[in-house]
């Protein structure tokens, strides 16, 4: 992989050829190699869509935030006016519940299934590529995409109302019952997600001495056994890091629901996350821009409590 | 059964029963059924004539008379060919300007020495602990005062050099030894040719990497489109098929012909570099 | 690729400009200039905006404007037309940018937030359009009056009381008269009784706000500050709507449909009856045949006698660069001429004084639509729009969601209608 093409031509030259010290690391120049303005010009470009497109809105929201600003109107600071409507909203509280709800029973399976998937395929026997990446498929397609085949497979006359009728089953309304709604969602999520994580612990799997299973087993332990103690332990700091990858975005889901659920997010609105909360709140010719903002920046604080407890448990379970 | 992970060429081999790994093969088909039947159920329905029912049980598997009739039909209710045209587009520009930006960036970041390195390193952290989710509103009111809003461009730009990706690429060219820059430097390089002809060559899978997935990004995104775009003529086509999925005229096997024009293409592309999926998402997480 | 050298190129242009920008609207200066006079001179190039209306009357729409460029030497009209979905997104964003067209085709609801933000013309606070007031019925200029802001804002356009379809096939099944469609509420909870226990439902949505009106459901206080659907009528209303889904009356995913997909099934026969609009009738000739031939319509039912009349208007911009020109073509697209022109095009309803007692809309040619336009045309001089002007989207979530609720039981309908006014109610008092 490395070309290193170490012949440059030396026309136009523009910094002194100067022989460098040898820095403390690789990569780190310890002398001028370059016009002061020339790093500037090179981040000049990430920089500044960064700081215009993520820092500046963060900025602008928490301002907004504080304000009645509605889609049409800058509004006034009305301090925390709106935090306070918030622990009064029940929509909000409805909305917080079905997200948390996302993460507590999205993220064991993300964590759990993409792991015993990958022993599956792990061992490089005849045919193992196509599975891979047949499993693989569903990460590569779009949430639409896969939310509308979903649609149609969970349909009252679906393909599996179909099947289940075959066995003498009465339909089961997936698409009206606002449990079956959330909880088909989160297969979705959970589906989709589970080749990507899966190739994630295969790496990390790579890395796990084969003496150790190979100790184990003349030790007689059995596939059980030898999975809690020798599996989870040498894969658990990549298990931390699904965690807490899949923990962040099961909270902020959106597609998921918005297409099964539809857009009003399910019967009277029960199966609304709060990014549909914000979405449906913030937008629109009357949207409440303000308001919808403060529903922001919860998200945006929670989201941050979950990355930290996530990391905390991880450092805990090292010490 | 599979926590079994021993040693394929070990002693023991011959002692593993052939049971096991007939059970293995089950247990690969049931998951792979999981996985694929949807796709493939989609594509049957897809196919179906619009004399045959679709909601027999139990269900038919296979279209008794295949007709291509419901993939004309899409392109009858929505502009398919356009919405198509228009996601490529964003999904090109996004991998442009990620992989150029991000490189950029990232190599600044990496090998070049100056005052305010440190900070400028710490915006980039920064911006990844917002979610795009949270900001997205103001992001919307910022495009409307720039007149962007409802253009392909107001899709593009908020992504358009992930902070994510910078960081990437600063650990990419992290990992490149300094000599084969020194040498570079003796010779009387600038910046400039260091970067196009010594640094970005060694960090090509790398910048793969950026480009598969701000592609996917790209042609995956909703939510962004869903708020900035309204005029249909704009729609990507995530947005396109939502819009599909709620016409009056709907009909199943349309929108399951639409889908099927819409991953197909993603399919053939994953198909032809799965090797830089896969590293991608190894690289992604484990630095990310 | 040409799109990455125009991103590139915006891109340095946008962010000099994104910083200035917000800036400004940071400090709350955006710059409202007042648009030109209204008694000027009628010239120059104005915008018109129309909302989904292109695709069936491209011909007429190019007439009237070649019509009034002629009377108006000088002048040019450019037409642009909306797709139906997301015209408010699209609106908001026009009106924060400072984009809205010269001329905009607004519905009561849609007008009163640009109302509200100052970007429409108040035509009775001005001397030249106010004097155009007489020529239209008085429910219909009356309709954009919006409340709280004094005024009337957009000449009234074209009516339509919203025909109810029906599946006249599903109705003999069920043992009914295919061609006695229900009148009044009471007959249709009777009929979707019948309908429900053949196991077929009548129904693919929960009650909006507009049959409480027809319910005969006070909506709202006298002077605008209180809704009030939630007294004895309106939950009898949604009692018996509660009954009628317990039976399978509804849909079984009423909950969840939204307007498009409930039509879907009325189009696959799996519901008896969906309100909709003339333009459907081609959706149905050209995917469903068979249901096509047992069509029936309707209007919908009413306890009051009275329809709820939908209504268009068009608004002139309060910024407008050419508000002569713009004043005048708005009162042109919409004076009696014009209107009784697009009446004949398509069934929807002159708003102009003296139009509807003309012999078009009085005697029927014998034809099914004739029946029904002449039957409609009756209806509209005493219909209402039972819809308040400040009923926004946020509130037709929360009806939406309240009776859901309830409909599933997990509340009562008087609890239901309650909380449903009680957060409405908040929601105008906010401001």
């Amino acid at each position: 992989m490395s070309t290193s093409t170490t012949t440059v031509a030396a026309k136009g030259v523009a910094g002194r050829p100067r022989a460098a010290a040898p820095g403390r690391r690789a990569g780190r120049p310890a002398g001028r190699t370059h016009k002061a303005f020339s790093p500037w010009l090179f981040l000049a470009p990430g920089l500044l869509i960064t700081l215009a497109f993520n820092l500046y809105p963060f900025l602008a929201t928490v301002w907004k935030s504080f304000t009645d600003a509605r889609t049409l109107t800058t509004g006034e600071f009305v301090g925390f006016d709106n935090f306070t409507a918030l622990v009064h909203d029940d929509q909000f509280w409805v909305a917080l519940r079905n997200s948390a709800l996302y993460v507590v029973l999205v993220v064991p399976c993300l964590v759990l299934l993409p792991l015993l998937l990958a022993l599956l395929v792990q061992r490089h026997i005849p045919g193992i590529a196509f599975f891979r990446s047949a499993y693989y498929t569903p990460v590569v397609a779009s949430v639409v995409v896969v939310a509308l085949m979903w649609v149609w497979m969970l349909d009252d006359r679906g393909f599996i109302n179909g099947v289940l009728h075959m066995v003498g089953v009465d339909p089961v309304p997936f698409l009206s019952n606002q449990w079956l709604l959330l909880l088909s969602s989160m297969a979705l999520t959970v589906w989709k997600g589970l080749g990507y994580y899966m190739i994630i612990y295969l790496a990390a799997l790579a890395n796990v001495p084969r003496e150790l299973h190979e100790a184990a087993e003349v030790d007689g332990a059995g596939p059980i056994r030898r999975f809690v103690s020798i599996t989870m332990p040498s894969v658990r700091s990549t298990m931390v890091l699904v965690g807490a990858l899949s923990s962040v975005s099961a909270f902020k889901v959106f597609t998921e629901v918005f297409m099964i659920a539809g857009p009003t997010g399910g019967p009277g609105g029960d199966d609304t996350t709060l990014v549909m909360l914000i979405q449906r709140t913030g937008t629109g010719l009357q949207g409440r821009t303000g308001y919808a903002s403060a529903m922001s920046i919860v998200l945006f604080l929670l989201t941050l409590v979950l990355m930290l407890l996530v990391l905390r448990a991880d450092r805990k379970d090292k010490d | 059964m599979a926590a079994v992970t021993h040693h394929p060429a070990g002693p023991r081999r011959t002692r593993a029963p052939r049971r096991l790994k007939a059970l293995r093969y089950a247990a690969l088909v049931v998951v792979l059924l999981i996985m694929i039947g949807p796709f493939l159920w989609q594509l049957s329905t897809s196919l179906k004539g619009t004399t045959e029912d679709i909601y027999t049980s139990p269900p038919r598997l296979l279209p008794e008379h295949p007709t291509f009739a419901n993939y004309r039909g899409v392109a009858d209710i929505i502009p398919v060919w356009d919405f198509i045209l228009n996601s490529v587009k964003v999904a090109v520009s996004n991998v442009l300007t990620n992989v150029i930006g991000a490189a950029m960036a990232g190599y600044a970041l990496s090998r070049l020495r100056f005052k305010g390195r440190g900070v400028a390193g710490i915006v980039f952290v920064l911006a990844l602990l917002v979610p795009m989710e949270a900001t997205m509103l103001a992001q919307f009111a910022t495009m409307r005062s720039l007149e962007l809003n409802n253009t392909l461009v107001a899709v593009v730009l908020p992504g358009c050099i992930g902070a994510m990706n910078v960081l990437l690429m600063r650990n990419a060219f992290d990992n490149i030894p300094y000599e084969i820059e020194e040498a570079a430097i003796v010779d009387g390089a600038n910046v400039w040719q260091r970067f196009t002809r010594i640094a970005l060559p060694a960090v090509k899978g790398t910048l793969a990497v950026v480009a598969i997935f701000s592609f996917m990004g790209a042609w995956d995104d909703f939510l962004w489109p869903l708020i900035v775009l309204s005029d249909s003529d704009h729609f990507t086509l995530t947005v396109g098929l939502n819009f599909l999925h709620g016409t009056f005229s709907n009909n199943q096997r349309v929108v399951a012909a639409g889908t099927i024009i819409a991953v197909a293409p993603l399919i053939v592309m994953f198909a032809c570099l799965q090797r830089f999926f896969f590293r991608g998402v190894g690289e992604g997480a484990v630095k990310g | 690729m040409s799109i990455h050298r125009s991103v590139a190129i915006r891109t340095a242009v946008g962010l000099g400009t994104a910083l200035s920008l917000t800036l400004l609207t940071a400090c709350g200066g955006g710059g409202s200039g007042k648009g030109s006079a209204t008694d000027g001179k009628v010239e120059g190039e104005i915008k018109f905006q129309t909302w989904n209306l292109r695709a069936n009357f491209k011909d007429y729409f190019e007439g009237v404007i070649k019509d009034f460029e002629k009377a108006n030497p000088g002048t040019t009209v450019k037409w642009v037309d909306q797709p139906a979905d997301n015209y408010a997104d699209k609106l908001s964003a026009d009106a924060t940018a400072g984009t809205l067209p010269d001329v905009v085709n607004l519905s009561p609801d849609l007008a009163y937030p640009l109302a509200k933000a100052g970007t429409l013309l108040n035509l009775d606070k001005d001397k030249v359009a106010a004097k155009f007031k007489p020529e239209y019925l008085d429910g219909a200029w009356q309709g954009f009056d919006m409340p709280g802001l004094d005024g009337s804002y957009a000449f009234p356009w074209y009516l339509n009381t919203g025909p109810l379809f029906y599946n006249k096939s599903m109705f003999k099944d069920a043992g009914l008269d295919p061609d006695k469609a229900p009148k009044t509420f009471d007959e249709l909870f009777a009929d979707a009784a019948q309908l429900a226990q053949k196991g077929k439902a009548t129904l693919a949505q929960p009650p909006t706000v507009e049959d409480f009106g027809r319910y005969g459901v006070q909506i709202m206080s006298e002077d605008g500050t209180k809704f009030t659907f939630n007294d004895a009528k309106g939950v009898d209303f949604l009692t018996k709507y509660q009954a009628m889904f317990k039976e399978g009356g509804l849909h079984k995913q009423a909950l969840t449909l939204t307007a498009e997909t409930a039509g879907q099934k009325f189009l696959q026969q799996e519901v008896a009856m969906n309100p909709g609009s003339a333009h459907d009738l081609d959706t149905f000739k050209k995917n469903a045949p068979s249901l096509y031939n047992s069509l029936g319509i309707t209007d919908v039912p009413t306890n009051t006698g009275k329809q709820n009349m939908y209504l268009q208007g068009l608004s002139v911009n309060s910024q407008s660069k050419n508000a002569a020109t713009a004043l005048a073509f708005a009162h042109f697209v919409t004076d009696q001429k014009n209107q009784e022109d697009f009446g004949h095009k398509v069934a929807v309803f002159p708003s102009t004084k003296g139009s509807l007692d003309k012999e078009y809309w009085t005697k029927s040619d014998g034809t099914e639509e004739g029946k029904i336009r002449v039957a409609s045309a009756k209806m509209l001089p005493t219909a209402v729009n039972y819809t308040p002007v400040l009923f926004s989207d946020e509130m037709k979530t929360i009806l939406r969601n309240e009776i859901a609720k309830c409909l599933q039981g997990k509340e009562s309908p008087k609890q239901a209608l309650d909380s449903a006014a009680n957060q409405m109610t908040k929601l105008i008092q906010q401001k």
